[in-house]
């Protein structure tokens, strides 16, 4: 654990594989492509008809284009630094963010349905996700390499079955 | 509850039918330009179709009520069968529209436990209306171990005149939509007036104007005049039972752990009035009609005193001793800053499109030199009502951590007070985005089970500790055996 860690109370948090940089990057870079082909698509079907204002508008663009492209560069080591998740006998905790950082925590007495996904990317990186769906919405475990997301579905289920078989004797 | 296979009244084939009427009127009406001989061929054809399909699905369908469950077969080409245990069921409720009324039957509806499928009963089934009472009496026998009041028993907790009704349709349709609705009717206003005095004419937007004012204002004021007419609340040990409604009635119970949250609600109009309204989020009250259960009222807008009273005698499980907490300084300075953000990007935006509205009309005379100002008038307006929305949020929000209940204060315009359980806290979100950060504030988020599926409540911005302290207690009452899951599971 960093010292970061201690500071802010998160000591007993774990953190994500350093993969996951590459897996946003990826993902990241492809939404990218489509932003930018959007964009010059846009200005040389619909350049001429916007007159004047065309330098303008193309002016817009590349800064919205700059400014999406810095976050994109910046993002991801944030996220990984920000990212700490932890699962105890009776909660689900996760704490991540980039600009906004948040604080999700789930009693397992809460959940009906655990789920692991995998995209293209993930599955290149061996990543996945762990989907945790209660009556009240969804919280997300992201970005655990593939064997740790399998391990924590598996030990949720574990749990809420405990959960389920101790009422049913009492 | 023999088991006995029962079948829907038939006329629910002549309902169902209907729709097919509507849609090729609609068609009728878009390609009436088409050879009539083949629109109507194509129309007897279609009708004749549905009547057929409707005809074999009402034949094969069949409903059994047992002992423990309701089993619904249907052996059509897309065969299914539902089966909705009493275990899981979590409220039947009736519902009598236009036709139910001609034909002399009624719509049991069948709600279970579910943020899937919340805003739509799981089984619609439509009896005579004597069976459908007979059915859920008998359901509510197996369901809540008790029989329901009968009609004369209903004896609401308060009474509601019809004044009480009409005041409710009119003052509780939200702030912002009463408003749109107002700028709408003052342009057709104008426009008739300048179609009158002028020779002008009113440029044809009098009249859509109008039309949208009727949408916004008028269609959601005159369907809840017609759901909330003759509105009756009764409470029979752990149930609530409602009965309202004009043209199509309704009857729903719930038992009161079902409630998720009491939310009580004024707009700024019924706050003028001095009144409010009582809502409740709970499960089962689903109607599958337009309005659904978006609006689970249990107490239309009366006046402060009486929701006083009717919140301790109708739930009185959600009613504590309050000791409200306002929002920290650090609070005043991120709504601030925030404001003053939104404020020069909104500058920054108008600047252009006001420096080309000005070149092309400061040259006018008359009334159409003001049009050069138009666009930085409303800047300021907007700056304005901003800086004043800052000013009521932060005076207004407002957040309470009691024993087993908490609550948070919300609403600018609108305002509510949302009294929650612990116990039925789904997942606790606390957000801080880079400005609250700096001033060591966030906002927490509740998600619950609510009529509509699942729901989020959001506070103001206060401590991160404080709000997390609303997810502490609901592990520390899992852990203490304070939380009784047969009362709190879903």
């Amino acid at each position: 654990m960093t010292d970061g860690e201690e500071k802010d109370g998160t000591a007993s948090y774990l953190r994500l594989n350093k993969k996951c940089m590459w897996s946003m990057y990826l993902g990241y870079a492809i939404t990218y492509a489509v932003l930018l082909v959007g964009f010059i698509l846009l200005m040389s079907l619909f350049g001429e008809s916007l007159g004047d204002a065309r330098s303008m508008v193309q002016l817009i663009g590349l800064a919205f284009l700059v400014i999406v492209l810095a976050y994109m560069l910046a993002a991801p080591p944030v996220f990984y630094s920000r990212y700490r998740y932890k699962i105890t006998e009776d909660r689900v905790d996760v704490r991540s963010g980039i600009l906004f950082l948040k604080h999700v925590m789930v009693p397992i007495e809460r959940i009906h349905q655990v789920e692991v996904s995998r995209g293209p990317i993930d599955n290149m990186l061996g990543l996945g996700h762990v989907n945790v769906t209660t009556a009240g919405g969804i919280a997300t475990v992201s970005y655990l390499e593939i064997a740790e997301a399998e391990k924590m579905a598996e030990r949720l289920n574990r749990l809420i079955g405990t959960m389920l078989r101790d009422r049913e004797s009492t | 509850m023999t088991g006995e296979p029962l079948r829907c009244h038939p006329t629910i084939i002549v309902e169902d039918t209907l729709h097919i009427i509507v849609v090729m009127a609609l068609f009728l009406f878009i390609f009436g330009r088409l050879d009539m001989s083949l629109v109507a061929a194509l129309g007897v054809g279609a009708l004749a179709l549905t009547l057929l399909f409707s005809y074999r699905r009402w034949k094969r369908t069949l409903i059994r009520f047992s002992e423990k469950e309701v089993v619904i077969e249907r052996d059509t080409l897309f065969k299914f069968k539902k089966v909705l245990p009493y275990s899981k069921i979590a409220a039947v409720n009736i519902s009598q529209g236009l036709l139910n009324r001609i034909f002399g039957t009624s719509k049991l509806m069948i709600n279970i436990n579910s943020g899937h499928n919340a805003i739509l009963p799981e089984a619609s089934l439509t009896f005579k209306r004597e069976l459908a009472e007979r059915l859920r009496g008998e359901m509510s026998r197996h369901l809540y171990d008790q029989s329901l009041p009968a009609e004369e028993e209903m004896r609401s907790i308060v009474s509601f005149s019809t004044k009480d009704v009409v005041v409710h349709s009119l003052f509780s349709v939200p702030t912002s939509q009463t408003l749109l609705g107002g700028v709408f009717l003052a342009n057709s206003i104008v426009e008739m007036y300048n179609s009158v005095t002028t020779e002008m004419g009113a440029g044809g937007t009098a009249l859509p104007s109008l039309f949208m004012f009727f949408l916004i204002q008028m269609v959601p004021s005159i369907t809840q005049l017609f759901r909330y007419y003759n509105f009756k609340v009764h409470r029979q040990g752990e149930f609530i039972h409602l009965q309202h409604g004009l043209i199509r009635t309704y009857k729903t119970s719930f038992r009161i752990s079902k409630i998720n949250a009491v939310r009580v609600k004024s707009t700024l109009a019924s706050r003028l009035l001095h009144r409010s309204c009582i809502e409740a989020e709970v499960v089962g009250i689903a109607s599958g009609d337009s309005e659904g259960s978006s609006r689970p009222v249990i107490c239309l807008l009366k006046d402060d005193e009486t929701i006083k009273k009717v919140l301790g005698e109708l739930v009185p499980e959600f009613v504590y001793e309050r000791t409200p907490g306002k929002q920290p300084v650090g609070a005043w300075s991120v709504l601030r800053i925030r404001t003053l953000i939104a404020s020069v990007l909104l500058v920054m935006a108008m600047a252009y499109p006001s420096a080309v509205l000005f070149r092309e009309n400061a040259s006018q005379e008359g009334l159409l030199n003001l049009a050069a100002y138009l666009l930085p008038l409303l800047t300021a307006l907007a700056i304005l009502a901003a800086v004043y929305a800052a000013r009521v949020s932060y005076r207004v929000r407002e957040i309470d951590l009691g024993e087993e209940l908490f609550t948070f204060v919300n609403g600018i315009l609108d305002r509510e007070t949302v009294v929650m359980s612990y116990d039925k806290v789904q997942m606790v979100r606390v957000t801080k985005g880079p400005i609250a950060r700096r001033f060591g504030v966030s906002r927490g988020t509740v998600h619950l089970l609510s009529s509509t599926g699942s729901k989020s409540i959001s506070s103001g911005l206060f401590s991160e500790e404080q709000l997390d302290r609303i997810g502490d207690t609901v592990m520390e009452r899992m852990a203490s055996g304070k939380y009784d899951h047969r009362l709190n599971g879903i």
